[in-house]
């Protein structure tokens, strides 16, 4: 079979891709497959195109407008869905409830099993103070991110709004 | 100069060429490295390598991929010392290696850390072994992104857990010329575990070459997934070296080996993928006491003759006919 990019070298990477319930077929020599980022064996961690991983994130997303962004590094679950990449370890607490659908269905079961850094015992629930979002925010605010500061200021009014519940 | 791992003789070497442990990690404070800019690269480059520093029954060298030749880096990617991904973007990026090549961390590669361990032959609780200490000395050091219900956080979701990837490199020609291999992908797949080429990929994997990994990183310990691929490797090799005596009952193999050595010996220009099948032949009839050569010399040139490599072994870049020239002039001398 011939190369569906170049059309000259025998492909010698096949792929199905199932999105949606829609399957392609890629053939692609191994150059082109380099080229156009299909990674091989050694980078081959879990499936390794963003692409993909990024239409199966937005597929559990039901149209719902959010735009909260991570506090830590500003990064939007749009985004993350976008080019399939978290943003930093702080993405994993804010968007926990809506990355989990998604990976239960690449790892099937979400509970960790491998051995523990010493220092354990650390969460990916939502640690961050109210100090640190105030700091983040007056950052945001100095770049003129404000689209990242009233995100911030949605945050900070929420955790205001709990803290007087308490 | 020190010797490099792959000059060393290892078990099961009739079919398992070498074994690698791959362990991902990430700094809990700073962004993935697709968030960071060029000095904060740097910034976390220098963090990790004063760690690594530290670490005291191991020495690294340090290079910035940046002020490496691009031959330099592919040479590196054609030794598995980096991802062919690596390779191809070099800002903000650096390499620790060990002088003996058997340790190599990636900093800022799709994690801040790819700490890699690799050995001749079989070896994947030795190699386990080495990854762990070195990754609790680096731990002792770093506070790494850790989730309680998730395990090590990557900058792919589909990784995050134990970040563990362990891989043996097993030599197939037999279960290659025989056709089995394609089923055998298909097989190996449903038990969460991958085989795929180590020099190109499926059926057309240069060499007869083929890397074993696993594929499941979330719900199962490292221990459990080194114990899954070792069962496997162990039923693969025991299938291969069934093959091979079959093959063996059949005079042509003999043929085919005698006359592979032959155009190794006296060819006057050679290409990586004719390089690769004949050699592969030539592995097959030396370990079968056909052919009088030692599989790690055998490694060394599989690993010498490729492309970027070769091009490193004289001062100045080869055309195409000039690197085939090459490549057969220092096969000649080893053979």
């Amino acid at each position: 079979m011939i190369c569906q990019n170049c059309n000259k070298n025998d492909a010698t990477l096949h792929m199905k891709r199932i999105i949606n319930g829609r399957a392609a077929e890629v053939h692609l020599c191994s150059d082109c497959a380099r080229s156009l980022g299909y990674g091989e064996a050694f980078s081959g961690f879990g499936l390794g195109f963003g692409h993909l991983l990024g239409e199966l994130l937005s597929s559990n997303e039901n149209g719902s407008a959010n735009s909260m962004r991570c506090p830590a590094c500003g990064k939007s679950f749009e985004e993350i869905a976008e080019d399939g990449k978290m943003g930093c370890a702080e993405c994993y607490a804010v968007f926990y409830d809506r990355l989990l659908p998604t990976l239960n269905k690449i790892h099937g079961k979400t509970s960790y099993m491998g051995t523990k850094p010493q220092t354990s015992g650390n969460s990916a629930a939502p640690s961050i103070s109210l100090d640190e979002l105030k700091n983040a925010l007056s950052e945001a605010i100095e770049r003129q991110d404000f689209e990242l500061a009233a995100s911030l200021r949605d945050q900070i009014n929420e955790l205001v709004r709990e803290g007087g519940a308490l | 100069m020190c010797a490099k791992w792959y000059l060393g003789t290892g078990a099961q070497n009739d079919v398992v060429i070498n074994t690698s442990i791959h362990l991902a990690r990430n700094l809990k404070t700073c962004p993935f490295p697709a968030r960071l800019n060029l000095p904060e690269k740097l910034k976390v480059n220098s963090i990790i390598k004063g760690a690594a520093d530290s670490i005291q029954d191991y020495s690294f060298n340090y290079a910035e991929m940046k002020t490496l030749s691009q031959a330099e880096v592919v040479s590196l990617a054609e030794r598995h010392l980096v991802s062919p991904e690596f390779a191809s973007s070099r800002d903000g990026r650096a390499l620790l290696l060990t002088e003996d090549e058997s340790v190599s961390i990636m900093l800022n590669e799709e994690d801040h850390i790819r700490l890699q361990v690799m050995y001749a032959g079989f070896a994947l609780d030795e190699a386990y072994r080495t990854a762990s200490i070195i990754e609790k000395e680096l731990s002792s050091k770093l506070d790494f992104a850790f989730d309680d219900r998730l395990g090590y956080l990557t900058q792919d979701p589909t990784a995050l857990g134990t970040g563990m990837k362990a891989s043996v490199v097993l030599h197939l020609p037999a279960l290659v010329s025989t056709s089995q291999i394609t089923k055998l992908i298909t097989t190996v797949s449903k038990l969460g575990l991958s085989l795929r080429g180590s020099y190109g990929e499926g059926a057309a994997a240069k060499g007869d070459l083929f890397r074993l990994s696993n594929t499941i990183t979330l719900g199962i310990s490292e221990r459990a997934a080194i114990e899954n691929l070792k069962s496997i490797a162990l039923q693969i090799a025991a299938q291969e070296r069934s093959a091979r005596e079959e093959l063996f009952k059949a005079p042509v193999t003999e043929d085919r080996i005698y006359r592979a050595y032959g155009v190794l010996k006296y060819a006057r220009l050679i290409d990586t993928s004719e390089f690769m099948d004949l050699i592969s032949l030539v592995r097959l009839g030396a370990v079968k006491g056909i052919i009088n050569m030692d599989c790690a010399q055998i490694e060394a040139l599989m690993i010498h003759m490729q492309p970027a490599t070769i091009s490193l072994s004289v001062d100045r870049p080869l055309d195409r006919t000039e690197r085939d020239k090459l490549r057969a002039k220092l096969v000649r001398q080893t053979l």
